[in-house]
């Protein structure tokens, strides 16, 4: 995927996303905040899709990108860091095998593969958690690793005897792959 | 008082219909607001004799060029300038030199000449000729943006080589106000003409030389955390300079563009476009019906034949050197005729040609009264034939389609 980017003088950015098949996402940022989109094809006018004002434009961005911090209920939230490279909100379900150990014990870095990097616990956050950090239930471990080693701590934060909640985690890695694959 | 600010009142009411009745026909608003003040002027309001509303007659209603209009108008002139040197970029003009250079030089040999030798064949001086030059040379860079963007061209190949020429021809005509504002507003020796434009130019280096020098200092001058003391500051510098400038015979305009260039390299430069873009929008449009306020329309039949001479000759010929500009870029040429006719408007830099022209007293009738006439009736005809030839440019680029099938193959 190749990224244009050219000046627009009084009006902003430009900037044109190679989608495949000789078409192009063209999207022009004004100055004054205003995104609008366009679509084109080959050597075609370029056609107008929608346009949208900053603040709806941020929004829909992070909806694009995985990442809304709205209060919407979900096991997982996900940020792209690179081709495989994830940052992920992970909850610590009560029946999980991991509440009450301290990180040292859990090793998540050599069992897994992923790190570690924040623990919230009720409205505090705790960045950079030490080795004797002992989690709890109800705890958000924020990880970041892999995408393999992000789901494995999920699996083993997830409830163990729960098998609706096993579906419910399999849906969501399910709709994750998709997306990977689109 | 009262009578003042019930003229503002006015005056701002009138805008505000003039421009909603342009957005109601899919106008440009520039002609809009230049006829709305010719209506309201002393010539045409100010001579009716139709009995008293509200306890006025009518003729009272009339607006007059009078000092506080002209400070807003001329307060216009200055943001226009500045916006244009904050979106100037020197970055970008430097990263497509070679494109934009031929365009842009192809554009100025065509049209700049145009109307020089027009002005010569009616008989005027060379002075004159040249202001005329300037006047059917400079395409509307605000028309035509906000028509690229209505029509959704923005988004297309052709918009490159129409900003790219816009971008040659304003910093163009950065140079070419300074220098003929010097001639017009100085004395009327050779000698005491190159004095006045070796002052412009001195003094326009000076601040183009502070600005990018003491680019650190700008940059603290503005980065202040109050939207109130931020907008205060970018106005008084901007005004301040502007103002120093007029008064010792630069430009403001210019003065003001270079101010502008200077901020359009900091971290500001978002900023200043947000929170500034109501103030020049205000100021821009009364400066247009200041325009129409100083035009009397029976002065058109006069010049009618000059500005039909100048409408048909300026015309093709903007459409040539748009056309040919679109080839340097490598266009089709059913795009190529779209740059042409995207570049036909002409409009507000027209019109501070002609205001400038029409302040240099004791320069002879053809400067102070044919020139401004000629540039209003000329931009109000090219500011709505140029839009609606970008509306129904598809008319024009049906003729090189059928004319070059590969390229209706490609579409």
């Amino acid at each position: 995927m190749t990224v244009y980017e050219s000046d627009l003088p009084g009006v902003g950015k430009k900037f044109e996303v190679e989608i495949g098949d000789d078409e192009r996402l063209v999207i022009v940022i004004h100055n004054t905040g205003k995104r609008e989109v366009f679509h084109r094809v080959g050597e075609a006018d370029s056609e107008k899709l929608f346009d949208l004002s900053d603040r709806l434009a941020r929004q829909v961005g992070s909806i694009l990108e995985g990442a809304h911090f709205q209060p919407v209920k979900s096991d997982t939230t996900e940020t792209m860091l690179d081709g495989d490279s994830l940052l992920e909100w992970v909850n610590v379900a009560e029946g999980s095998d991991i509440v009450g150990k301290t990180l040292d014990e859990l090793d998540f870095r050599n069992e897994t593969g992923a790190s570690v990097v924040s623990i919230q616990r009720d409205d505090t956050t705790e960045s950079n958690p030490g080795p004797e950090t002992v989690i709890q239930a109800g705890d958000t471990l924020i990880i970041l690793g892999p995408r393999e080693a992000c789901r494995e701590v999920e699996g083993l934060a997830a409830e163990v005897d729960e098998p609706e909640s096993a579906i419910e985690s399999g849906v969501i890695d399910e709709l994750a792959d998709d997306d990977t694959d689109a | 008082m009262a009578q003042v600010l019930l003229e503002a009142g006015l005056m701002f009411a009138v805008l505000a219909l003039a421009g909603t009745l342009a957005r109601r026909v899919g106008q440009s608003v520039i002609p809009f607001y230049v006829i709305a003040g010719i209506l309201m002027s002393p010539y045409v309001l100010g001579t009716l004799d139709i009995g008293p509303i509200a306890g006025l007659t009518v003729a009272d209603y009339a607006l007059a060029a009078e000092e506080h209009i002209t400070l807003l108008a001329e307060l216009g002139i200055v943001f226009l300038l500045f916006f244009l040197g904050l979106e100037f970029s020197l970055d970008r003009l430097l990263a497509s030199k070679e494109k934009i250079g031929k365009a842009g030089t192809l554009d100025l040999l065509v049209n700049l000449p145009l109307g020089v030798v027009v002005g010569l064949a009616l008989g005027w001086s060379l002075l004159e000729a040249f202001v005329l030059g300037g006047i059917v040379y400079i395409s509307s860079s605000a028309v035509i943006t906000k028509s690229l963007i209505d029509l959704g061209w923005i988004a297309n190949a052709e918009a490159e080589p129409m900003l790219g020429t816009l971008v040659y021809e304003d910093l163009f005509i950065a140079f070419y106000l300074a220098v003929v504002s010097a001639v017009l507003l100085g004395g009327g020796e050779f000698a005491e003409i190159a004095v006045n434009v070796g002052t412009a130019m001195v003094f326009l280096l000076v601040l183009v030389g502070a600005v990018y020098l003491g680019g650190e200092y700008f940059e603290q001058f503005l980065d202040v955390d109050s939207q109130e003391l931020f907008v205060l500051r970018a106005v008084a510098i901007t005004v301040f300079v502007a103002g120093f400038a007029l008064a010792i015979g630069v430009s403001e305009a210019v003065a003001a563009f270079f101010i502008g260039m200077g901020f359009s390299s900091t971290d500001h430069l978002h900023d200043l476009e947000h929170r500034l873009i109501p103030l020049r929008d205000v100021f821009a449009a009364v400066f247009f019906f200041w325009i129409g306020l100083n035009t009397d329309p029976a002065v058109f039949p006069a010049v009618a034949g000059i500005i039909a001479v100048l409408v048909v000759v300026t015309t093709p010929s903007k459409l040539l050197s748009g056309f040919l500009s679109g080839r340097i870029y490598g266009l089709d040429d059913r795009r190529n005729v779209r740059v042409g006719c995207g570049m036909v408007t002409r409009g507000e830099f027209s019109l501070i040609i002609a205001a400038i022209a029409s302040s240099a007293v004791g320069r002879g009738p053809i400067l102070t009264e044919v020139v401004p006439a000629v540039a209003v009736g000329y931009v109000l005809v090219m500011s709505i034939l140029g839009t609606m030839l970008m509306q129904y440019s598809g008319y024009l680029e049906r003729f090189v389609v059928e004319s070059e099938p590969s390229t209706a193959a490609a579409d």
